[in-house]
């Protein structure tokens, strides 16, 4: 999942603060799961919003409505009649919702709730780290289904770095060393003989290297 | 809690079963947790995260009831009114 | 009046409206039934109509007739007659006669009243201030309704008269004083008529301080709530005239013929709840009772102090009706005194209640009220009175003052009352009240007596049913059982665990019969309300002065009339009333209400009453909020009745917006697992055990220690003798034996989970400490208490002192010890009564007289002294205290201040305290030193974590309403007996345990129970399948389902809401605590600030 946060609600105050009328968009996808986005947290944040403004002796009228993606045309269309009626939008999505959101609707500025922050899991209840970084070259199989990319801070793909010292990583001691998860992995599983193989120069051009990536399936295509 | 700041409440205060004894096992921690988010929201926006507190108290004990209601009372009278309030107030003087 | 086919029907017009009546009824009664307002006087819908006042004068005609006035009492209604009531003719007419009527009587209320309403304020004529009017109404009534004829008519034109037949008494008058009670003008002079000296008919209920009529409701709570006919003073009833109150009561329920009947019943076993009658101060009249006015019992001030008594709570004194300024109770009238009446026992509960009076007097009172206690010893031994009697001295300045009152005189003032009395430095003093409170004890009436002895149930010396203490409820009679003060003097809690008690030993015996004449309860269909926009009633509660004395009732209910939605808003004195029962539901059909709300007290006691109110109307239960304006509002703020009254204002509309909001909800049933577990092994546990089996369900019972028995195992001898050893033995066997139960000892409980009918508990059982899981349907809690281990007076240290359980030991092992022994001393308290437990342990007086009587019964030689506060030996446990000091025994008091000293000197131990009679140390070396230590809780606090059950600040664990249900504990289906509960004695404690096997069996041995609710549910459409309420449930209930949404069990679900206050989509909510209906309160609660 796509894990965020909510911005600091000065920043969100900013981006509306002359506003009168606005409308805070949720996502019941990830950012529900991960306690960010959901309408719950739009909830929260429409009644933080309004004492705010209250405080300063001013009135702001805030809408609220959680679509089921913001990543979808579809369920993006449901606000469509409402928009105009707002001078602003906040989403609560990933960026991926909040720009989907502003491409659609030209007109309102849409403005980020949440700072994304990464593609991970639930670690337990309130607490998430991060998986994936979305490299397009999937190297799990050779690293014992830990990846180098995401988890080793310096990305390297054939070993740790010297800074790896009773299992921690260099940059921060409470953070694991991928490399000595994956060597650990690697010989519980019998098979510390992967670890001798080399992985070759990563092509980093299916990552952001290339430029935006796309994925165009023809058989699905309309 | 925060619906009634925002419809101008001075101070909210939640009471729970003394810890350990809820008698839905962890509701009251849970609670206590809540709480203290939603103080550090309302610090955030300047409503003042004090305003806000958790008590736990014995379904026994009615004189420790009333000692938290005094002192809650005196703490939010002592800070005054809510400024959502207060600005709003103002600005119709005005 | 019912209009049928058979009576023949008029039509007739009056102001412009038509209506139908039979032939033969008057205009007046056509007027009234069209709700038309006619002024009346001679008039009486009892009496055939006279036509003397002529205030009822209309204009009548027929169709193009000439319109003429006419009295309406007396004219007939016709067939097309056209009447008007308001012409200016009708009126001016009206109000000669009321000038004239006036001019007669200028003096009465009555015709003052009807001529202001007419618009009459000067009289032209001069006035002849007589009482009589002539109207007849007395005359007619004595003789067409009363069949006497006492009183009549005499004399001519302007010297008319009523009086008795040539102005002598009669002997005909039966004073019924029905021309008394009818008399627009208050004419009616007994004395004239007859010889008779009329008396009052005394309420009971009030205890004789007021009136009462012959056709009563006895009190306003009572159940049913209906009017009686009080057969002695019924005139229709004595001599079969009168009969008036049947043409007023419209349901026609009046039945004259109702008899007596005789039932004859075929019962399996019998439960004697008699009850008792306050001791009558009046029979041996030592403080002259029946004297002085002002000298009243404890149930008088009772109703005294009552929101529904003779002053409407006003705190008065009988005499004058002036407000006291002092008033003083004394102590154990009718009880601790053999020269009279042969009263040789403690009624146990007459401390408690003077102090209870004594702060309520002091609460009612608008001025500083002296309030003063006169007693012997001061005996709050229930649990937690002694705080509360530590409050009333310390806090509230309640004065106690030791000393027997000898006789009460008159004071200097009129109705004012003198007490002298020794004071304890032993001089003598006086003091001057102006209400003497006489704290009478429990007596048991003749009737009682009487039906005792027709059922072959022996009483003891008292007159009390005799039982013995290990089978505290059985009477000398096979199957009949006995239960509340008619077996002893008690208390409520006591009262309520000894009825319990009674139903458990006698539901064993007759548990082959249950629930062969159980009928189900039925209920109206549902009335479907989908789509209806909120119709609510509200109804707020006086609950005497509990509330009434405190908020504005009236107002509250004004402004709960005009809040939104509300159709209909009512006062009642009491909500929880049967009458208001009906009122609730025919409110419920006459404004098609479809939500109610009731202000009154906590829901947690009458919600349900309410809710099966509104269900008996076709309303779902969860229709129903309720607004605590008693515990939340005006018992806290007594001394702000503006602000209570606007805080019950805002809890109604809170209340109000709830309601708007609530939907209804349906609940499921869920089998009853038919096993109870039972942790404690003591005398408290396997009484129950032995029960529960008996009633025919299975038991595990848990004890931790290696053998049955508990507490039970240190102690020998009751203070009445009884052997508890063999008594235990016996037991043991008995549960041992038993195969219905499972006895598992060395074990603890280490996990617990479940609802009502469907718990599993965890238990590490044995010295292999294996794990075993248990699933019951009850749970009672029976693990007993500990004696305190003293830190004080040398205990420990020195051989020479010992407790009370360590001299039992050399008691029945050493009595060669004892006989060396020439002084010992006992000191009670120890441990109780102080900063650290500010609780009596109860049972210490007892221990500390038998220890003391059975050693100088071994060494009749011995001095013993025992040094105490108060002496605690309640109901008839006196007799002991009295034997004690019969033998000799000494008994010193001393001051909670004063506390007693020991010192080792050399061999011995040296005991110094301040003798209060003496006013001076004494010095004293016993042989041994013996002291009474209190109870103290066990290890109490993990076992109440892990079952969730609440302790009180000494940790006994809390039931969950002291008086009411002294045995059920917050948590549905899980009990408590024994000293778990508080100190207690042994027949007590296995009242107690039989009380909790019964509420055990009331519950194990339902085959289901209701389940649902109050739960939590999902809405598909908007979970996320996040999964937080999965993690979050503490009871592990909610689950991803097939279709990958959240799922909640409701037979599983407790209603806590964790997974609603967690779930980030807003997809879970917990009925009737649902977002919308919180934050309707909060918008309620907010919008006035």
């Amino acid at each position: 999942m796509i894990v965020a946060e909510r911005k600091p609600i000065d920043e969100i105050i900013g981006f509306v603060k002359n506003c009168k009328k606005i409308l805070l968009v949720g996502c019941n996808e990830c950012v529900t799961v991960c306690y960010a986005g959901g309408k719950k947290e739009v909830g929260v944040l429409a009644s933080a919003l309004k004492m705010a403004f209250m405080k300063e002796g001013k009135e702001l009228e805030v809408e609220e409505v959680t679509l089921e993606r913001q990543c979808d045309h579809e369920y993006l269309e449901e606000i469509r009649n409402i928009i105009d009626q707002y001078e602003a939008v906040i989403s609560l999505a990933c960026g991926v919702g909040v720009q989907f959101l502003a491409e659609k609707y030209l007109t309102t500025p849409v403005f980020p709730g949440l700072n994304t922050s990464f593609m991970g899991v639930t670690e337990e209840s309130g607490v998430w780290s991060e998986r994936c970084q979305g490299c397009g070259q999937c190297i799990l199989g050779q690293t014992a289904g830990i990846c180098p990319i995401s988890r080793c801070a310096k990305r390297l793909l054939n070993g740790p770095c010297g800074g790896s010292t009773d299992g921690k990583c260099e940059i921060n001691k409470e953070l694991d060393c991928a490399w000595q998860l994956i060597i650990d992995r690697l010989k519980e599983l019998g098979r510390l003989e992967d670890y001798e193989k080399l992985i070759p120069i990563k092509d980093w051009s299916t990552e952001r290297a290339g430029g935006p990536r796309k994925i165009v399936r023809e058989d699905l295509k309309s | 809690m925060m619906v009634a700041f925002q419809k101008g409440a001075d101070g909210v205060y939640v009471v729970g079963c003394l810890e350990g004894e809820c008698h839905f096992l962890t509701g009251n921690l849970r609670a206590k947790k809540k709480v203290e988010y939603a103080k550090k929201l309302l610090d955030e926006i300047g409503v003042g995260g004090e305003r806000l507190a958790m008590y736990n108290i014995a379904a026994s004990d009615g004189p420790r009831f009333a000692e938290v209601a005094r002192e809650m009372h005196e703490k939010i009278k002592a800070q005054g009114p809510n400024p959502i309030k207060g600005a709003t107030l103002n600005k119709k003087a005005a | 009046m019912t209009v049928t086919q058979e009576t023949k029907t008029i039509n007739l017009t009056i102001d412009g409206q038509q209506i139908k009546v039979i032939e033969g009824a008057s205009v007046l009664e056509a007027a009234q039934q069209l709700r038309i307002n006619i002024p009346t006087l001679c008039y009486h819908k009892a009496l055939p109509s006279y036509g003397a006042c002529r205030l009822c004068l209309v204009e009548v005609s027929q169709s193009g007739g000439r319109p003429s006035l006419q009295a309406s009492c007396t004219y007939p209604a016709q067939e097309g007659l056209i009447v008007k009531t308001d012409t200016e003719q009708v009126i001016k007419t009206r109000r000669i006669m009321a000038e004239l009527l006036l001019a007669r009587c200028p003096d009465s209320d009555e015709v003052k009243r009807i001529a202001k309403e007419l618009g009459v304020e000067k009289i032209r004529i001069k006035p002849k201030h007589k009482d009589c009017l002539l109207c007849g109404l007395c005359v007619r009534m004595c003789h067409d309704r009363m069949g006497r004829g006492a009183i009549g008519f005499a004399y001519r034109g302007s010297n008319r008269e009523v009086q008795p037949a040539f102005d002598i008494q009669s002997d005909v008058c039966q004073t019924c004083g029905a021309c008394f009670s009818i008399c627009p003008t208050q004419a009616i002079k007994f004395e004239k008529i007859t010889k008779n000296k009329p008396r009052p008919i005394l309420s009971e209920y009030d205890s004789g301080l007021r009136e009462r009529p012959v056709a009563y409701i006895p009190y306003p709570q009572a159940v049913p709530k209906l009017a009686i006919i009080d057969e002695e003073h019924c005139v229709s009833l004595q001599t079969g005239e009168c009969k008036v109150c049947q043409e007023f009561c419209e349901a026609g329920a009046i039945n004259f013929d109702q008899k007596e009947e005789i039932l004859k019943l075929d019962v399996g076993s019998v439960i004697l709840a008699s009850g008792f009658k306050p001791y009558d101060p009046a029979i041996n009249d030592t403080y002259q009772y029946s004297r002085f006015s002002n000298v009243v019992t404890s149930l008088e001030f009772e109703r005294i102090l009552s929101a529904s008594g003779p002053y409407q709570g006003h705190l008065l004194r009988p005499s004058d009706e002036k407000e006291p300024k002092t008033i003083a109770w004394i102590q154990c009238v009718g009880s601790r005194n053999t020269h009279v009446a042969d009263k040789g026992y403690c009624s146990g509960v007459c401390c408690t209640y003077a102090i209870k009076q004594a702060m309520v007097a002091k609460e009612h009172s608008d001025t500083p009220l002296d309030t003063a206690i006169f007693y012997i010893d001061i005996r709050t031994y229930g649990k937690d009175f002694e705080k509360f009697y530590n409050r009333a001295k310390d806090d509230v300045g309640v004065r106690f003052v030791k000393s027997r009152i000898n006789n009460i005189l008159p004071g200097d003032e009129e109705g004012d009352l003198k007490i002298r009395y020794t004071n304890e430095a032993g001089r003598i003093a006086q003091e001057e009240f102006d209400i003497v409170v006489l704290s009478v004890g429990l007596d048991i009436p003749q009737e009682s007596m009487d039906l005792a002895q027709k059922m072959g149930v022996e009483l003891n010396n008292y007159n009390f049913v005799s039982t013995k203490t290990f089978e505290p409820v059985r009477t000398t009679k096979d199957g009949i059982y006995i239960c509340g003060a008619f077996q002893g003097p008690k208390d409520i809690p006591e009262t309520v665990m000894q009825a319990s008690a009674s139903a458990a030993a006698s539901s064993s015996l007759l548990s082959s019969q249950r629930h062969t004449l159980t009928k189900e309860r039925e209920y109206p269909d549902e009335i479907d309300i989908a789509g209806q926009e909120p119709r609510i009633g509200v109804f707020v509660c006086h609950c005497g002065i509990n509330i009434g004395g405190v908020v504005n009732v009236p107002e509250v209910t004004d402004y709960a009339s005009r809040l939104p939605n509300v159709l209909v808003a009512d006062n009642n004195l009491f909500t929880c009333s049967q009458d208001t029962q009906d009122k609730i539901k025919e409110r419920i059909e006459e404004f098609k209400l479809n939500r109610v709300v009731v202000a009154s007290c906590s829901a947690r006691t009458h919600e349900p009453l309410f809710q099966d109110t509104i269900r008996d109307a076709g309303l779902n239960p969860y229709l129903f909020s309720m607004a605590n304006i008693r515990d939340q509002d005006s018992w806290v703020h007594q001394s702000d009745k503006e602000g209570a009254t606007e805080k019950a204002k805002d809890l109604v509309r809170m209340a109000v917006a709830n309601a708007a909001e609530s939907s209804p909800l349906y609940r499921t049933k869920l089998p009853v697992i038919k096993r109870a577990l039972i942790i404690g092994g003591g005398i408290a546990g396997m009484t129950a055990a032995l029960n529960i089996a008996g009633q025919g369900f299975e038991v595990v019972l848990v004890e931790i220690e290696k053998e049955l028995g508990g507490m039970g195992r240190k102690i020998h001898t009751t203070l009445q003798g009884d052997n508890i050893q063999n008594y235990l033995a016996d037991l043991i066997e008995k549960v041992t034996q038993n195969e219905k139960i499972e006895v598992l000892t060395e074990t603890i409980v280490v996990d617990f989970s479940g609802t009502k009918g469907n718990f599993k508990t965890a238990l590490t059982v044995g010295p292999a400490m294996y794990h075993r899981e248990v699933n019951h349907g009850a749970l009672i809690i029976a693990t007993g208490a500990l004696e305190y281990k003293p830190k004080e007076y040398l205990y420990g240290e020195s051989d020479a002192v010992k407790t009370q359980v360590e001299l039992e030991d050399i008691l029945s092992r050493e009595e060669s010890r004892i006989k060396e022994w020439k002084n010992v001393v006992m000191i009670q308290c120890v441990g109780s009564r102080n900063q650290e437990n500010p609780n009596c342990s109860r049972v210490c007086c007892q221990q500390a007289i038998k220890n003391a009587i059975a050693i100088k019964e071994i060494n009749p030689d011995i001095n013993i002294f025992i040094l105490y506060r108060d002496i605690r030996t309640y109901s008839f446990l006196e007799d002991f205290y009295r034997k004690a000091r019969e033998m000799g025994i000494h008994f010193l008091r001393y001051r909670e201040d004063e506390e007693p000293t020991v010192e080792q000197e050399e061999a011995k131990i040296q005991v110094t305290f301040k003798d209060l009679t003496l006013g001076r140390e004494i010095k004293m070396s016993p042989d041994q030193l013996i002291l009474s230590a209190g109870v103290v809780a066990g290890d109490t606090q993990e076992l109440a974590s892990i079952l969730k059950v609440p302790l009180t600040s000494e940790r006994f664990f809390l039931e969950a309403h002291v008086k009411l249900r002294p045995v059920d504990t917050q948590s549905d289906g899980i009990f408590i007996c024994g000293m778990a509960h508080s100190p207690r004695l042994i027949d007590e404690t296995i009242s107690q345990a039989l009380a909790a096997s019964s509420r055990a069996c009331t519950l194990i041995s339902q085959d289901a129970i209701e389940v649902g609710g109050v739960v939590a549910k999902v809405d598909p459409d908007l979970c996320a399948a996040c999964l937080i309420c999965v993690r979050a449930c503490p009871y592990e209930v909610p689950f991803i389902n097939e279709d990958g949404v959240s799922e909640i069990d409701i037979s599983k679900c407790h209603g806590c809401g964790v997974c609603a206050s967690e779930c980030p989509a807003k997809a879970i909510t917990l009925s009737h605590f649902e977002d919308t209906q919180i934050l309707a309160q909060i918008d309620a609660l907010l919008e006035a600030g």
